[in-house]
């Protein structure tokens, strides 16, 4: 009796060290290395931490994600340069950053579509996951979108209609060839600056218009150069964490299934606060002394005419589909019309 | 005999109770109520138990709000309560919202400390930056004290209210206040001014407006001020620049010297003792975090 408890006792113990042998290749942990702009010590990378460490947990040590913040790996161009050769595996961007990879990610960001969150919503609803799917498909694994509120217009004396600014220059985004356009087609002078050469640019008068959402303006502290905001969405702005889909393959189906759980519900988190943000941050910019301009409805009708436009001629040119931007345009009227109807 | 020993104490107190009626007495007061914050000021920095005074505190505090209440004009006590509210605020309460409560009190002192030495200063809420920046450019040495406990008490309430967008879109102001600081007397409270500069500049990484290498050298100059003494300016040196930047030698050579330094010194116990603590807390998470 005892001996055999002996013997099954050695042989479930030798079978144990064969199994775990057999297991151990795909039980090899893989480090993830992310980048993102997000400073250290933010609520942002305390979640992704915070989420990476679940995984880790729940996958036994076999995935670990490991984030790099503050633009320390550089900016999103040498991110994404990163991630071709395999030094970085993901990183946190926006829309723009992976245009090269997959242009339509610009999509929801195509200047003067939407003119309310309720808008955002009822198309976000309905297209995330073709977006999501595409960009899988370009090779970029993502887990949901994160809300950044409505670019608006910056500026030192009231911008309210067409003539307002005329000639006036405004600050693009390196890289950001939708903004640049549009700008041109509102009659504008856009000057192509660095995110961290835009003080300076206000400060000298090398720029006299800045597009931003509220929390970008308190961040930049952009909002101590500037007295008025013209309360009227420009674009929508969002952003994504992706993980290149070569490394993201080489995880177990039920690993996978694990990160896209937790990084998703961190996401979908990180969307619901930054609604929150955006709010308290235009309040925060009214509080300190920046004066709310509207443009009146002939105005917003006209800028809309211009920037509808160029839009498709930018979707003609394969800027992005015109498939998709059709499409996103229809769920637009179809929520308006709701709406109308719901009045 | 005995009476008019009576009539003599009874005189006098009238006398002191005269004195304090007429506006000259506010001077002796504010000598007498400044120089007793000063001196609990630095019983408490001696301190080396960190729990003894994160107990002992609270009665101090009380005992500097009695006094402001009976000498509301006194800039240096409500300097003093400033500086000290902002340090329990920041140092010792861990509840969120106590920290909001306690260094919402320590910038209501540091803004009355100012607005007794420069009027102007009554409207510096609801100035807007441009404004404030002007009336900032006006300030001399002479209130050098007070717009220090202005500062630091206003990053206390900044640090703690770091999830209030208002809060935050006020920071520009305080950095500005800070520069001024610099601009009037850089090396003032030994390297204390070099601290925050430090630890501003490395808030935002390069990405985002931060300038990492300047608050390295104000971190530099912070430590050269202090002879090395002040830990804390180290421990804020390793998690301010060295995390931001990932350097991890730095920051393990800066903890570990940290650790094996003698916490006791004069004016520095207390947060050179919490400082080590910091420290381990800190080379615990760094294989997390590297």
């Amino acid at each position: 009796m005892i001996i055999s408890r002996t013997r099954s006792g050695i042989l479930s113990m030798v079978s144990a060290i064969v199994l775990a042998l057999l297991v151990a290749p795909s039980a090899q942990a893989l480090d993830l290395k992310i980048a993102t702009i997000a400073p250290e010590g933010t609520a942002w990378m305390k979640q992704m931490r915070d989420g990476s460490k679940e995984i880790k947990e729940r996958t036994e040590g076999r995935v670990n994600f490991k984030f790099f913040g503050g633009g320390v790996m550089g900016n999103d161009k040498k991110v994404m340069r990163k991630i071709r050769i395999g030094q970085l595996h993901g990183g946190m961007f926006t829309p723009t950053s992976v245009a090269d990879v997959y242009p339509n990610m610009q999509l929801f960001g195509m200047p003067l579509v939407f003119s309310s969150m309720g808008e955002v919503e009822y198309v976000r609803e309905r297209m995330d996951s073709v977006l999501i799917a595409g960009l899988e498909e370009a090779g970029l694994v993502s887990f949901g979108f994160s809300d950044g509120g409505f670019a608006r217009v910056l500026s030192n004396t009231p911008v309210t209609s067409v003539e307002s600014l005329k000639g006036r220059k405004v600050w693009v985004p390196e890289g950001d060839l939708i903004t640049y356009n549009t700008m041109s087609a509102l009659g504008l002078s856009p000057v192509t600056l660095s995110v961290t050469d835009v003080m300076t640019g206000l400060q000298t008068g090398l720029v006299d218009i800045v597009a931003s959402s509220p929390v970008g303006a308190v961040v930049m502290q952009w909002h101590t150069k500037v007295k008025y905001m013209t309360d009227f969405p420009l674009a929508y702005l969002m952003g994504f964490m992706v993980v290149d889909k070569k490394y993201f393959d080489k995880l177990s189906e039920a690993d996978q299934q694990v990160v896209r759980e937790v990084f998703g519900k961190v996401y979908a988190e990180f969307d619901r606060q930054n609604k929150l943000d955006d709010r308290a941050a235009f309040k925060a910019l009214v509080d300190s002394g920046i004066e709310i301009v509207r443009p009146d409805e002939e105005q917003i009708e006209n800028w809309r005419a211009l920037v509808g436009a160029s839009n498709l001629e930018m979707a003609d040119r394969g800027v992005i589909s015109r498939e998709l931007l059709d499409k996103m345009l229809g769920y637009i009227d179809e929520y308006r019309q709701s709406q109308a109807g719901a009045n | 005999m005995r009476m008019k020993r009576i009539n003599s104490k009874f005189s006098l107190l009238t006398l002191l109770a005269l004195l304090a009626l007429q506006s000259g007495c506010a001077m002796v007061m504010d000598r007498v109520t400044g120089k007793m914050a000063g001196n609990l000021s630095s019983a408490i920095l001696n301190q080396e138990d960190p729990e003894t005074v994160r107990d002992g505190a609270p009665a101090y505090l009380l005992l500097m709000d009695s006094m402001i209440e009976g000498n509301p004009e006194s800039a240096s006590a409500l300097g003093s309560a400033a500086n000290l509210y902002a340090a329990y605020g920041a140092v010792f309460v861990e509840d969120p919202e106590r920290a909001k409560r306690l260094t919402r009190r320590a910038r209501e002192y540091g803004l009355r400390a100012m607005c007794v030495v420069h009027v102007p200063a009554c409207g510096w809420a609801e100035m807007d930056f441009a404004s404030f920046d002007a009336d900032l450019a006006t300030l001399t040495a002479d209130e050098l004290p007070e717009l220090y406990s202005f500062t630091v008490s206003s990053l206390a309430y900044t640090r703690a209210n770091s999830d209030d967008w208002g809060v935050l879109a006020e920071l520009p102001k305080v950095e500005s206040a800070l520069n001024r600081l610099y601009q009037l007397d850089s090396d003032y409270q030994s390297g204390a001014i070099h601290l925050y500069l430090g630890i501003l500049n490395t808030i935002r990484p390069p990405a985002l407006g931060g300038k990492p290498e300047v608050g390295r050298e104000h971190f530099e100059r912070a430590i050269e001020l202090s002879g090395g003494k002040d830990l804390s300016v180290k421990v804020e040196f390793a998690r301010s620049y060295a995390r931001l930047v990932y350097d991890r030698e730095l920051h393990d050579s800066l903890l570990t010297d940290v650790i094996e330094s003698d916490p006791v010194q004069p004016g520095l116990t207390l947060f050179n003792t919490l400082a080590q603590r910091q420290a381990e807390t800190l080379l615990e998470t760094a294989d997390d975090y590297f």
